[in-house]
Order: structure tokens, then C-alpha cells, then sequence
């Protein structure tokens, strides 16, 4: 008894926690905003009527009280107890605190100053409109009531949380269909293939007509990341090796193409196709001279030595002294853009074309790399390098040519970037930009093509979709990789071997400090 | 001529020595063994002999050139093949695929060939797929390239570094403890089959075993080392009798 | 992923080494010729010099500081915290809020507020919850952010520590407003007090906050080394730096003394945080991440799992990179470019650091 309720106890503070952080960083009103909308209720902070936050606390709650009576669901008197105990102290906790912020407010003390989100209406809102003690119960009412109510949910549905039942029914469903009779046809049919390259070709060659300046726009950027994606997999995917600095092959690119091209600073004006394989040419050859001193480093030190080398070169581009040469903070305007048989290729559809062809082209190379003996090479390197040199594998040699093949990759991107935007600067060159890359390397599935394709998707293209919650983007993308590294490491849609390298890999080891090691916390 | 020879090699780490003045000769078409206790150097002297750590004195020839200073590469493309005693395989390739990478140095394909699919690529890629078969299938793991090489049972793992190791259609194989964890009927079949690379591959053998019916029953010569000195050599039946090697062997309560 | 095998020297002399010792020499020549150059072109007055190197001084021991927090995490888990940055910007904020919370409170009998009536108090304060704040945020950083991932892979953790980093960053970003708020320092630690020295004619400002900063670094820096070295507590820090397993074996509770080097390094980082508020005056959500980057090129260039070594190394980076720009001639914008130059040259010739590195053999 005393166990469920210590249980419950802990869970309650830990959501009760989290709660208030959600309400500091504002989520509550976004979510309660958009939730209003959705359901088409009369909810928005304006006018205080506030049945999306209702809803919300409502969902949380039940969804706290499942998770309480996961210790014990044998009667319904201990799903009770925990869920009551859980429910108990999220409504204290999210209670008290919605109170010191409604009495702070009531006295005019402003607190937006510190604390952003809290302003007066936002107050109001979680106050549910109404005066500072009723609102304060109806959110204690609320979260206990609702929590309790999660609680023998959940002990009726017999699952450990909401989550498993889910979980579960996709599961079943997910056989169902894989099981059915048009599924297995589709998959012994040796033409089916062809018919789904077929199809999806259609789709995405028609694409551009239909989507629109904005959209094309957007695809596009979301296209030159998958390319640079598909070219930072031939690093660190292929041939391991961590490269966080690919932002500083992706700048030589567009700055090639802006230099060569633009009038200012250095007038040369070169036309755009020749620009573009010297984009190509000067970007692998950064990345043999990158590739050379750190040839001998091991993993973590090959990562922060190249991060060096992006922030360095972005440092280089944004000062006064290299501006001459650079064009400095103000970047560089009017680089010109390609033309086809006299047509200049001026329109975001257009570029889209260019984009999508540039990703086919990427595509064949990588995949004619990846199963040829340069592959293999690269993947026995990654896999065990002292091994591999001792195959008679020269491994200077094709960490270079890893490196200056996935540094022509990001070339390529940068100068079509550039070029489309006919113009580029140290804003477009961040960290952020080899942070992206990476991640969505890893979040998509690394060493997969539908994996780096989706993963550009994700981290490119939803966040245009849900432009409401720009302001949470980055935050959601920070807690995205660490939860995806916490539970599907390989990401969204890995290679097949790569889920079971990582699986297996827990499973073959020799004992390492855990399992040695006392109790997790 | 010998095709491999060591000449007062010498590894030392740190204040130790590791490997201490050892000089031997390897003739070609033999299968010598070098035998001694734990620790006494063996696989430090294969790790000299393979460039993985430089000599720091002495000299070790190969069909009389000189391996000093030379790149692990570069010692394997002359034809040296080695396997190892905790077997390192590439976990998470196919057992065709660890084959392949074996086979890298008689493959002549580059980047570009590579890209472009040129006929010459695609034709040598078949070959090598052929002859990585052939392998597979000699060394007894018919049907099962597929399979990733984490995933094969102990056994089977030793029988493809040893199919990866004549993958480069090597002159030598340096054997690192190849009965190890082997069951005595596995460790026959493993000596006939040794014999037989001697035999019908022409591959000169050098073994390192602590299994001492495998190493009586068909190596040619031993040499005895420990504490990384050569503390005796000779045919099978000297060594047997030799009361240093006893006395090493007995003395340590190692073996 | 593939590990390099360290090449052990054998005291040959390789092509390698022939080529380090070219360019160290020509490097160094270089140096001289431009000291010489502009120390005789008298550009910079001796005043000049000496504010250069007692901020490089100042920033240096601060850079030590977080330094050690880089150190403490890899010499024990070998992998490079990176939030760590943000940890000392959440002692920055803390102190931030400690300091605005105590100016708004008045003091009748002096009719200052509290911050200015009890200074002293004030500050204590500050730092007391900054590093509290601090230490509890890394606590639940190993928690949550590392704890499950460990034994995987080695780039796994480091994808997490560098998701964990920007939620950090945006987490306040979100929570405080993107506006950069000026530390409100109690009245006799104003920025621009201090002792005045006069040198060569000039008159230069060794700021009140600039010792208070130097001081505190130091001291906290000795108090770590005397913990770790000294004490049977530091032992078993130790222990399980070098070998987890045996550790465990003898009895010491490895995941407790993970959690609590988190602890330590964090309640350190947070001290920097709040220096760097008290001192530089300017924080926002974002302060944490290039003197993070910084300090963990000292860390390194200390020799990594070095605590003295970071020390040095922090010290180091803080005076060449306050004498760089001036020396060489170049651009003050240019001064994170000298950071991370050092970095690269250091992890290229020599990884193992000035005073080499501390790590266990389960690295390798």
C-alpha cells in the first residue's frame, strides 16, 4: 500500500514538474490555441474562453493516472490509490504554482519580464478567465478528478499505459495488413517494384506543377538537404567517420558559385554550368586538404576538429578583414543562375526540376559507390579499421576519398542554393546547417535513402507545416534527438542491417560496466 | 631462400620487451608453428611481421624484401594474409561481403569505374562474387553468404577469417591460434584442412597454437618462445623432449 | 565506428615527425618576428599589453573552469558533454534572477535595495544558487539524456548531448525571451571600479570584478584538485575512471559517482556562469555555447581527464587568445578563429595535450 503510494508520489512529481515547465515555455496556451481550432471551439487567449487548456490538463491528467497505476493493476482499489496519490500531487503542484503566478499578477507585478510567456493574458487564460481562487480549483479539480479516472481507465483496459494499448492495436493491425492477401501478392510480384519507382516517379515529377511558388520553395530546400544528406551518409554513414563541420563544403560551394558568378566583389562572371562543377571541384578538394590532418584521430576528436574547421571558415567569411574577398556580413548578391538551352531557369519550379534531377543523379552515384569495392572498403574501415588496413586497404586514401566525395555532395548543394537564391551569406553558413544534416542522417535512418529522404522531411518540411509552433521548432528539435537516440537509435527507416548492428550489438557484447553495476536509478 | 625471415626483432613496450632479439626462417611450403605461453610474444611478433607495430630493432623479410617501415596494406598486397586469435570479422557484413573485402587488393576497380559502371567494373565484381563463392563453399559455409558475420556460430566465424584470408590469393598465412575453442574431432578437421592449403593452394603456413596435438601432428618445425625470446626450435620430436620448453610450460602452469 | 590505434613512438625519426618539427620552428620564428615587430612599432603602449594580458588572465581562469567540467565528464565516461556550455548558462540565469530579485527588494534602514545594502551577502547568494541550479541541471542531464545510452556506440551519446544542448538553449530562449539582459552588479562591484595601476605613463584598471573572477577560479580549481587527489572520495572518482568494472567489484557505487562528477562539473560550470555575468555583464541564452566550445579546446590542449591540466590549458587559451589578434596583426573579430586554430593544430600534432592526457586503458 504504502509502495503504491510512494509510486504514485514520485510519478505526480515528475509530471507535476513537467507541467510547469510546459506552462513556463508558453506550450500550454500554443497547444490549447491550436487544440481550440481544431476542435472548432470558441478557445484563444483573446477572449479567455479557455476549453482547449481544459482539454488539455484533461488528456495529461488521464494520461498521468494510466501511468500511475502501472505498479499495480491486479484490483481496482490499487489503480485507485496510486492514480489518487499521482493526481493528487500534479493538481497541488500545477495548482500552487498557477496560483503564486495569479497572485503576482494580481498585485500588477509584471513577471513578463523574466519569465516570456507569463504575461497578463496568458494569466488570465490559465485562470480559465474566472477570478483567482475558482480558477485555481477548477485546475486542481480537474487534473484530480480526470487522473483518478486514467487510473481505472487504464486498470479496466488492463494495459500498462495508454501508450501499450495503442501500441498494441497497431501492432495487430500492422499485421493484419502486412499478412493480406493484396500485400503478399504485391511483394512476390517481381514487376511491383518497377510499378512503385513508376508511381512515385509520377508523383514527384509532377509534383512542382501543382504545389505552388512557396511550396516548390520549400521543397526545394527540404531536396538540397536530402541531397547533402545523401552525401554526408557516404562520411559518416559509409565510411564513419563524424564530420560535424559539412556547413564548410556546403559554404565553399555557394561562395564558388557566388564569387565566380556575382559582380561584386570579384567581377569574373562566369556562366553558371562551368560554376557548378568548379563548385563541385573546389568543394572535394577542401575536402582532401580537411581530410588530411585528421587522418590519424580518433572518433570524438575527427568531430570537434571539423566543427572547428565550419566555425572557422564561417568566422572567415563573416569578418571586415576577408570582406574585400568575401563579401563580409552583407554576403553576396546577383549570382546568376543557369540556363538550359536559352531558357534561364529563374522560377522555384524550375529549380525544383534541377533539384530533383541533381537528387537522381546523387542517388545512382551513391548507390554505385556503396556496392563496389570502394563500398566496401569504406564500410570494413568503419566496422574495424586496424582490420580493414590490414586487408590491404589503404586508408589514407579513402578516408580522403570519403571525405571529398561527401564534401562534393555539399558543393553541389551550396551552389544550387546560391543560385537560387541569388544570393548568399555567413547567415546561411551556420553550425546549425552540419548540425541538420547529421541529424537528419541519424533521425531518418543512416545508410538508407527512403531514410535520408524522410529524415529531411521531418526536420525541413514539418516544420514549415506547423508554422504556429515556429517558436518551439528548435526546442522540439533538441528533445526529438534525444529521445529518438533513447529509443530507436537507428532512426525512422533504417538500412536493414544497421537495425540489427545496433540491436545485436546489445545483445553480443561482453558484459561492459553495467551489467556489473548496481541498480539503475 | 626463406620466404618470410625475421632477423633479431625486437618490441618493446615500454621498459618491457615484448618481443626479444627473435630471429626465425620460414621456408616456402612448410607449416611451421611457434608455440610458447601466454604472453610470451607470439601474436606481438605476427603484429611486428604485419606492420601493425614497428620493430623497434631488428629486421623482417619477405622473399628477402624488407617489411620495415612498410604500411599494413603494403605488406598484405605483397601476400601476406593473417587471421586472428579473438577473430575479428567485420560484424556487420555479409560473410560473401567479409570475403570481398578480403579480396580488395587482386581487384583493380576505382572510384570512377565505379560510378560509372563501366563493363570492365561490372565483369571483375562478378568474377570476384564467383571466386568469393568458391571460397565460401571450400571452406565449408555453402549457401550461407548472406548471412551477416555476427550472426554465424563460433565455428563457422573461424572458417571465414580463414576464407577471408585467402581471399588475396596470399603467398603466406600467419594462423593465430585457429583450434582455439575448438572440440578435438573440429581441431582434426581444422588440421586437414591446414594441410591442405600446404598442399593443394601452395600457401606456406605459419601457425601460432597452444593445441599441441594440432602442432605436433602437422607442423614441420617449432619454435619455442617466451618472454619473448626464442628459447628453443626444432622438429616436432626435439621440441617434445626439450627440457627448457618443458620447464616453461610446466614452470609458468600456464599452458 | 572505427577507432584509430594511437601510433606509439618508437623514437624513429618518420616523416611525421620531420615535418612537426619543421613547421613548429617556422611557427615559432614567425611568432618572434612579429612580437618583435610589434612590440618595437609601439602601436600598443605597455599599458595596452598589460590590459591584454590581465583580461586574457581573467577570461583564462574562467575558461579553466568550465574547462574542467569538459574534463571531469570525459576523464570518466569519455564523452564530450556538450551541453555542457549550457550549464553554465544556467548559472548564469540563476544568478541573473538572484540578483534582480534582491534590487527589487528595499531595505529601509538604508533606503538602497537589498542587493546594494548587504553586497556581500548578495553575491554569495548569487553564486550559491547559481551552482545549485546548475549541479541540479546537469544531475538530470546525465539522467535523462545519458544514463540510457550508456554502452552504445559512441556517436549515439554525442547526437543526444547535442540534442540535449540546443533544447537547452532554446528551453531558454523560450522560458526568459531572446532579449540579452545585463547583469545589475551591487555598487562597489561595478565593472568599471577597481584598483588603478599606473604603467607607462597610463593609468590601468584592475577591475574589482576581474580579481573577484581570477580568485574565485582559482580556489574553486584547487578545491577540485584537493578533492580528487586527496580525498578517499576523489579515490573512488578515480577508481571508476579507470576501470569501471573493478570498480563496481570493489564495492563503489559507479552510478552514484557518475551522477555526482555531473554534479561537480555542473556546480563548477555554474560558478563560471555567474562569473562571466558578474564580470562580462551581458547574458542571453546563447553565451554558453562558443565559450563552451573554447573551453573545451582547453580541456584538451590541458591533456583531456587532466585537471591541472585544464587549468593550464585554460589559462593558455585565455592569454593567446587576448595577445593573439594584436600580435599576428589581425582583426579583433578574428579572436574565436585563434581558439579554434589552437584546437585543430592541438588535436593534429599533439592529442594527448601539454600535460598529457589521464584516461583509462578501456579506451584503447
Amino acid at each position: 500500500m504504502k509502495d503504491l503510494i510512494k509510486q504514485g508520489l514520485r510519478l505526480g512529481l515528475v509530471f507535476g514538474v513537467v507541467i510547469i515547465f510546459l506552462i513556463l515555455f508558453g506550450l500550454t496556451t500554443t497547444l490549447s490555441d491550436i487544440l481550440g481550432d481544431f476542435v472548432n471551439l470558441d478557445s484563444n487567449t483573446r477572449t479567455g474562453n479557455s476549453s482547449g487548456l481544459m482539454i488539455i490538463f484533461a488528456i495529461l491528467s488521464l494520461w498521468a493516472g494510466s501511468r500511475a497505476s502501472a505498479a499495480d493493476r491486479s484490483k481496482w482499489k490499487s489503480a485507485l490509490v496510486s492514480g489518487a496519490a499521482a493526481s493528487l500531487v500534479i493538481g497541488l503542484f500545477v495548482a500552487a504554482f498557477i496560483l503564486l503566478v495569479g497572485f503576482l499578477d494580481s498585485k500588477e507585478i509584471a513577471m513578463r519580464d523574466y519569465l516570456a510567456q507569463l504575461d497578463h493574458l496568458s494569466i488570465q487564460f490559465l485562470l480559465f478567465g474566472r477570478s483567482l481562487i475558482p480558477g485555481v480549483l477548477m485546475t486542481f479539480g480537474i487534473f484530480f478528478f480526470f487522473g483518478i479516472l486514467g487510473a481505472l481507465l487504464a486498470y479496466w483496459f488492463e494495459a500498462k499505459n495508454a501508450g501499450e494499448v495503442i501500441q498494441k492495436q497497431v501492432f495487430i493491425l500492422k499485421e493484419k495488413v502486412l499478412d493480406s492477401k493484396l500485400v503478399t501478392q504485391y511483394k512476390e510480384n517481381p514487376i511491383s517494384k518497377w510499378i512503385g519507382y513508376g508511381i512515385l516517379g509520377i508523383v514527384v515529377f509532377l509534383m512542382p506543377q501543382f504545389l505552388g511558388k512557396y511550396w516548390n520553395y520549400a521543397m526545394g530546400t527540404v531536396g538540397i538537404y536530402v541531397l547533402m544528406g545523401l552525401g554526408l551518409n557516404i562520411v559518416v554513414g559509409l565510411a564513419g567517420l563524424l564530420d560535424l563541420g559539412y556547413v564548410a563544403f556546403f559554404a565553399i560551394g555557394a561562395y564558388t558559385a557566388g564569387l565566380l558568378t556575382a559582380p561584386a566583389p570579384i567581377a569574373l562572371q562566369i556562366g553558371f554550368w562551368p560554376v557548378l562543377i568548379l563548385s563541385v571541384v573546389f568543394a572535394a578538394f577542401a575536402g582532401i586538404i580537411l581530410g588530411i590532418p585528421v587522418l590519424r584521430m580518433r572518433g570524438d576528436y575527427l568531430a570537434i576538429v571539423t566543427l572547428g574547421f565550419g566555425e572557422i571558415i564561417r568566422v572567415l567569411i563573416r569578418s571586415d578583414m576577408m570582406s574585400p574577398y568575401l563579401g563580409g556580413p552583407q554576403g553576396i548578391r546577383d549570382i546568376a543562375g543557369p540556363s538550359f538551352f536559352g531558357l534561364s531557369i529563374n522560377t522555384e519550379k524550375a529549380y525544383l526540376y534541377l533539384i530533383i534531377l541533381a537528387i537522381l543523379l546523387t542517388i545512382v552515384f551513391t548507390n554505385s559507390l556503396q556496392n563496389s569495392r570502394v563500398g566496401r572498403a569504406w564500410m570494413a574501415m568503419r566496422e574495424d579499421e586496424t582490420v580493414a588496413q590490414a586487408m590491404g586497404i589503404n586508408t589514407f586514401y579513402y578516408k580522403l576519398m570519403a571525405f571529398a566525395t561527401g564534401a562534393a555532395f555539399a558543393g553541389l548543394g551550396g551552389a544550387l542554393f546560391a543560385a537560387r537564391n541569388q544570393y548568399t551569406g555567413p547567415a546561411d553558413h551556420t553550425l546549425m546547417v552540419s548540425i541538420n544534416v547529421l541529424c537528419l542522417l541519424i533521425v531518418g535512418g543512416m545508410g538508407s535513402i527512403p531514410g535520408v529522404i524522410i529524415g529531411a522531411f521531418v526536420l525541413k518540411g514539418l516544420p514549415e507545416i506547423l508554422r504556429e509552433l515556429e517558436l518551439y521548432r528548435l526546442l522540439v528539435f533538441g528533445a526529438l534527438l534525444v529521445i529518438m537516440m533513447i529509443i530507436r537509435p537507428e532512426g525512422i527507416w533504417p538500412a536493414p542491417r544497421r537495425r540489427m548492428e545496433l540491436h545485436e550489438k546489445e545483445l553480443e557484447i561482453l558484459p561492459t560496466d553495467d551489467s556489473l553495476v548496481g541498480k539503475e536509478g | 631462400m626463406s620466404i618470410l625471415e625475421t632477423r633479431n626483432v625486437t618490441k618493446r613496450f615500454g621498459g618491457l620487451s615484448a618481443v626479444d632479439n627473435v630471429t626465425l626462417q620460414i621456408p616456402e611450403g612448410s607449416i611451421y608453428a611457434i608455440i610458447g605461453p601466454n604472453g610470451a610474444g607470439k601474436t606481438t611478433l605476427y603484429n611486428c611481421i604485419t606492420g601493425f607495430y614497428p620493430a623497434d630493432e631488428g629486421d623482417m623479410l619477405f622473399n628477402g624484401q624488407s617489411l620495415l617501415g612498410l604500411s599494413p596494406d603494403r605488406i598484405t598486397k605483397l601476400g601476406i594474409s593473417r587471421t586472428y586469435q579473438n577473430i575479428r570479422l567485420f560484424p556487420a557484413m555479409t560473410a560473401l561481403e567479409n570475403i570481398l573485402v578480403g579480396a580488395h587488393p587482386q581487384l583493380k576497380s576505382n572510384w570512377v569505374d565505379a560510378i560509372l559502371r563501366t563493363p570492365r567494373q561490372r565483369a571483375e565484381e562478378k568474377k570476384a562474387l564467383e571466386k568469393a563463392q568458391d571460397l565460401l563453399n571450400f571452406v565449408g559455409l555453402k549457401g550461407k553468404g548472406d548471412l551477416l558475420a555476427s550472426g554465424l556460430p563460433y565455428g563457422e566465424q573461424r572458417r571465414l577469417e580463414m576464407a577471408r584470408a585467402l581471399a588475396n590469393n596470399p603467398k603466406i598465412i600467419l594462423l593465430d591460434e585457429p583450434t582455439a575453442g575448438m572440440n578435438p574431432n573440429e581441431s582434426v578437421t581444422m588440421m586437414r584442412f591446414i594441410e591442405s592449403l600446404r598442399d593443394e593452394l601452395k600457401i606456406t603456413i605459419l601457425l601460432i597454437e597452444h593445441d599441441m596435438k594440432v602442432v605436433m601432428g602437422i607442423s614441420e618445425f617449432i619454435y619455442v618462445l617466451d618472454f619473448g625470446q626464442l628459447i628453443a626450435k626444432g622438429t616436432p620430436g626435439e621440441i617434445q623432449k626439450n627440457p627448457q620448453v618443458i620447464e616453461s610450460y610446466l614452470g609458468r602452469g600456464a599452458a | 565506428m572505427s577507432e584509430t590505434k594511437p601510433k606509439k613512438s618508437t623514437g624513429r625519426i618518420n616523416s611525421f615527425t620531420i615535418i612537426q618539427a619543421i613547421i613548429s620552428v617556422l611557427f615559432l620564428a614567425f611568432l618572434s618576428w612579429r612580437l618583435y615587430n610589434v612590440i618595437n612599432s609601439g602601436v600598443y603602449g605597455p599599458d595596452t599589453w598589460v590590459r591584454f594580458a590581465l583580461s586574457g588572465l581573467i577570461i583564462g581562469s574562467v575558461y579553466a573552469l568550465i574547462a574542467i567540467g569538459y574534463t571531469l565528464v570525459y576523464g570518466i565516461l569519455f564523452m564530450i558533454n556538450f551541453a555542457h556550455g549550457e550549464i553554465m548558462m544556467i548559472g548564469a540565469f540563476s544568478g541573473y534572477f538572484v540578483f534582480e530579485a534582491l534590487k527589487s527588494v528595499p531595505v529601509a534602514a538604508t533606503g538602497l535595495s537589498f542587493l546594494d545594502s548587504y553586497q556581500i551577502i548578495s553575491v554569495v547568494l548569487a553564486f550559491i544558487v547559481g551552482m545549485f541550479m546548475a549541479a541540479l541541471s546537469g544531475y538530470f542531464l546525465e539522467r535523462i539524456a545519458y544514463r540510457p545510452l550508456r554502452g552504445a556506440p559512441r556517436l549515439i551519446p554525442l547526437i543526444s548531448a547535442i540534442g540535449a544542448s540546443i533544447f537547452l538553449q532554446n528551453a531558454a530562449q523560450v522560458m526568459f525571451g531572446p532579449k540579452r539582459r545585463t547583469y545589475y552588479n551591487p555598487m562597489s562591484l561595478s565593472r568599471s571600479q577597481g584598483w588603478r595601476i599606473p604603467i607607462g605613463g597610463e593609468e590601468v584598471i584592475l577591475t574589482y570584478t576581474g580579481v573577484l573572477t581570477f580568485v574565485l577560479s582559482i580556489f574553486l580549481l584547487i578545491a577540485l584538485y584537493t578533492l580528487v587527489m586527496r580525498t578517499r572520495y576523489g579515490r573512488s572518482m578515480r577508481a571508476v575512471a579507470e576501470n569501471k568494472q573493478t570498480a563496481a567489484l570493489m564495492g563503489i557505487d559507479v552510478d552514484r559517482i557518475i551522477s555526482n562528477t555531473f554534479i561537480i562539473s555542473g556546480a563548477l560550470g555554474g560558478a563560471a556562469g555567474v562569473m562571466w555575468g558578474i564580470h562580462n555583464g551581458i547574458i542571453y541564452h546563447y553565451v554558453g555555447f562558443i565559450p563552451g566550445l573554447k573551453a573545451f579546446t582547453a580541456a584538451v590542449l590541458g591533456g583531456i581527464g587532466n585537471i591541472p591540466g585544464a587549468m593550464v590549458g585554460g589559462i593558455f587559451l585565455g592569454i593567446v587568445e587576448s595577445l593573439g589578434p594584436a600580435v599576428l596583426g589581425i582583426d579583433f573579430q578574428l579572436k574565436d578563429v585563434i581558439a579554434f586554430s589552437i584546437l585543430v593544430l592541438v588535436l593534429i600534432f599533439r592529442p594527448s595535450g601539454i600535460m598529457g592526457e589521464v584516461l583509462s586503458e578501456e579506451k584503447v
